[in-house]
């Protein structure tokens, strides 16, 4: 017995040892970030893993702008497009996924071939074309261009909802429909309170957008002030082989910065997708 | 089963056919045994609402029409005559002897036209749409009137929007933007690779025209200079291939090993190492994969620490490296192996999210049933476990292949401004041997403004992801609904 246990022990050990090992070579480079945001110097530590010399002053200097690093300003350029793209994005989305899951129309299931056919191309060959477009507005470097390009085609994006919809029980729909329930008023007060999970992921996803693009914002931001740009593009900009040793520990401070909010609020997100997913739309 | 299969794609051909055909024979239909009215409305849209007492919408499609003819007149009219050539006066300073100074002549915008008469074309599809199913309207009004039913006022038509219509509400704003922010650049994408817009050709300075398929003809190795894009055409093609498979393998395998070795029994604190492993991918890929890039750069850190362990020095000696630092990221073959294991570390967490959800899934009961009947972890594995996995998560392997032959920014991030290509032929098309077909459109745009090249080989692109798509999804099922796993 006693020897059966042991080895029990041992596997477990072993087993838990692995998961550490592969956690921690996983973890390497965030662990790199955090420490070398604190590093004193101002450029890469190439000859050891940790800094030398440890101080807060890149936190510092990242809230005292210069001509290169304005990170206040790119966070709130990104705050102000985050929450617009997430408005409009949210609708475009959930009203596509309710109408393509709930409603049924002649024009359902071509519509959505078209999206998986649309999808298919690389989502930069468009953004060229509407590049020039906004140029001829004169909306390039702009919030509005911007909000446009994440937000006016996100209702390509429909499918997980579509697929909470679908859970819906459909005889609640029709039970409030031969009360004479409008369609407009079951889909407003009954559906969307249901779908609460699925409602607040696709809130979150469309508000990560912005933080995490990188591409398009480089296409329309293409020869703004450096006041105009996103986090996204400030900290890549920062990043320049001119740049590189005076900002290195300041990038890796606004990293550190940044990624704090959208980590916390992707495990939020993970949570509510995976509720909305396993959960589905009946509760008990 | 197999003719089934075939059935369905041609069955879907067919019925987009026959929804057209049948949308033309209506309207056929309305002309011939309409009244007065009816063939009225060919010319004046609001004529047949206006007989049956539908003021309000006679009104609406009369200004809809006046503002469709106005639109061609003033607006197309400018553009779409000039859309063969696509210009003919080039821009020029020419001395206007009235105001004494040099003024710019009346010059053509080659891009403006494109762009104003694709949009002109796609005004003008849609309005013969709504002018087509005006006419069916009103001869279903008017068969209403002589079967002596109710014709709605225009409050009971504005209601019916928030009742059986109320998907067109829903709708009509986000595929507007669609619409307007995808499928017209897309087509006007498709119109450029015919054209030979590029660096030499730029409006509004200059002009530039149709070239038919020579943007295609050189991409696939045809005469002349430019024979290097058919040269760099076939390696990207070849490495973006490659890439995207072994980036799906390594990350599906990976997360789902990962996914089984967190559910196990014997894990203690899963949730711990779950959220750790999350991390890595709650970091922005513009961070994340930056911070690798100077991690792994030439005179970074592991290269110190790999020189300061003698590991450079020993590669030296069996003449992997010729330089003195370890070229992770900067030459072909090392560069090509790094970014797939980079991808690993990425793709990994977020295959193992996946993989857990679906394994939380799996019939508990079948597993019990094997586990009664003396099965191994390992024959348990084999024969339930993975046909399972397989099975939900087969179709998104494909569409993971798809996305990682548009993975722009794994390779975009690693390698910009660290990898220098010493091939000539491909420097000539400005393309690295790192490079995907995506990263090589973004740079021939952003950097050299060769839009007809970039434009070619996106359309070539959209063709191969369509073939993939296409293809796997003949090979399964009607995707939405099973009933094996019910």
């Amino acid at each position: 017995m006693k020897k059966m246990k042991g080895n029990r022990t041992s596997a477990i050990v072993l087993h838990n040892l692995l998961i550490a090992v592969l956690a921690l070579i996983w973890l390497i480079p965030i662990v790199w970030l955090v420490c070398t945001s604190f590093s004193a110097y101002s450029g890469m530590n190439t000859s050891t893993f940790f800094p030398e010399k440890w101080s807060i002053s890149n936190y510092i200097k990242l809230f005292h702008p210069d001509t290169v690093a304005q990170f206040p300003q790119w966070f709130l350029n990104t705050f102000i497009i985050a929450c617009f793209t997430c408005v409009i994005s949210t609708m475009f989305v959930l009203m596509v996924a309710y109408a393509t899951s709930v409603m049924r129309f002649k024009m359902r299931k071509p519509l959505m071939n078209l999206a998986v056919i649309l999808n298919l191309f690389p989502g930069m060959l468009a953004m060229i074309a509407v590049y020039f477009t906004l140029k001829s507005f004169n909306l390039t470097n702009s919030y509005v261009g911007l909000i446009m390009v994440y937000s006016a085609s996100s209702g390509l994006g429909y499918l997980i909802a579509k697929g909470f919809f679908d859970t819906v029980p459909r005889a609640l729909c029709e039970a409030a429909r031969i009360d004479g329930c409008s369609e407009a008023r079951i889909f407003f007060q009954m559906v969307l309170p249901m779908s609460r999970p699925i409602v607040v992921y696709t809130v979150i996803s469309s508000f990560l957008v912005p933080w995490m693009d990188f591409v398009y914002a480089k296409m329309i931001l293409n020869a703004g002030i450096s006041s105009k740009y996103t986090v996204a593009i400030g900290l890549f900009k920062m990043l320049d082989k001119s740049l590189i040793n005076s900002y290195f520990t300041q990038f890796c401070a606004g990293g550190v910065l940044v990624s704090i909010p959208i980590s916390i609020l992707f495990m939020i997100m993970q949570k509510f997708y995976v509720e909305g997913i396993t959960g589905g739309a009946v509760k008990g | 089963m197999e003719s089934q299969k075939k059935n369905t794609a041609l069955q879907a051909v067919k019925s987009f056919f026959g929804a057209i055909g049948s949308f033309f024979t209506e309207f056929g239909n309305a002309v011939a045994n309409g009244d007065l009215f009816v063939k009225l409305s060919l010319l004046w849209m609001g004529a047949g609402y206006a007989r049956r007492k539908q003021y309000v919408k006679a009104v609406i499609m009369t200004v809809l029409e006046a503002a469709v003819i106005i639109f061609t007149v003033k607006f197309a009219m400018q553009y779409v005559p000039k859309f063969g050539t696509l210009g003919t006066v080039q821009m020029e300073k020419v001395f206007n002897m009235k105001t004494m100074k040099s003024e710019f002549n009346d010059y053509d915008n080659s891009f403006t036209i494109l762009l104003f008469s694709l949009f002109s074309f796609v005004v003008w599809f849609a309005s013969a749409i709504v002018w087509m199913k005006n006419v069916v309207n009103v001869y279903k009004l008017q068969k209403l009137e002589e079967e002596g039913r109710h014709i709605n006022t225009f409050l009971e038509d504005m209601h019916s929007y928030i009742e059986e219509k109320f998907h067109i509400t829903l709708l009509t704003l986000p595929v507007m933007g669609v619409v307007i922010f995808t499928f017209i650049p897309i087509l006007l994408l498709i119109l450029v690779a015919f054209t030979n817009y590029d660096q030499n050709h730029m409006p509004p300075n200059s002009l530039f025209s149709w070239v038919g398929f020579d943007n295609f003809i050189s991409l696939f190795g045809g005469g002349g200079l430019t024979v290097t894009f058919g040269y760099a055409f076939v390696r990207v093609l070849g490495w973006t291939l490659v890439w995207a498979f072994f980036a799906t393998l390594t990350t599906y395998i990976g997360g789902i090993l990962l996914s089984l070795l967190l559910n196990s029994r014997k894990t203690r604190m899963p949730k711990l190492w779950r959220t750790l492993f999350i991390v890595t991918i709650a970091v922005p890929q513009f961070v994340s994969l930056l911070l690798v890039r100077n991690f792994f750069s030439n005179g970074g850190i592991v290269n110190t620490i790999c020189s300061n362990i003698g590991l450079t020095g020993f590669l030296r000696s069996i003449g992997l490296v010729t330089t003195s630092y370890i070229p992770f990221l900067s030459a072909p073959g090392w560069a090509h192996v790094m970014i797939i294991l980079i991808n690993i570390w990425i793709g990994v967490p977020y295959q193992m999210l996946i993989a857990t959800g679906v394994l939380m899934n799996l019939p508990v009961d079948q597993l019990e049933s094997a586990r009664v009947d003396g099965a191994t972890k390992f024959q348990i594995f084999r024969k339930i476990t993975m046909p399972y996995l397989l099975f939900v998560t087969g179709p998104a392997l494909v569409t993971d292949f798809v996305k990682n032959i548009n993975n722009f920014n794994v390779i975009y991030l690693l390698t910009e401004n660290v990898y220098t290509t010493t091939n000539q032929a491909m420097a000539n098309s400005q393309a690295k041997e790192v490079d995907l077909l995506v990263t090589w459109l973004f740079r021939l745009t952003q950097d050299y403004y060769n839009y007809k090249m970039a434009s070619a080989i996106g359309i070539v692109v959209f063709i191969i992801c369509s073939v993939f798509t296409l293809v796997a999804f003949n090979r399964m099922i009607k995707g939405d609904r099973e009933g094996t796993y019910q």
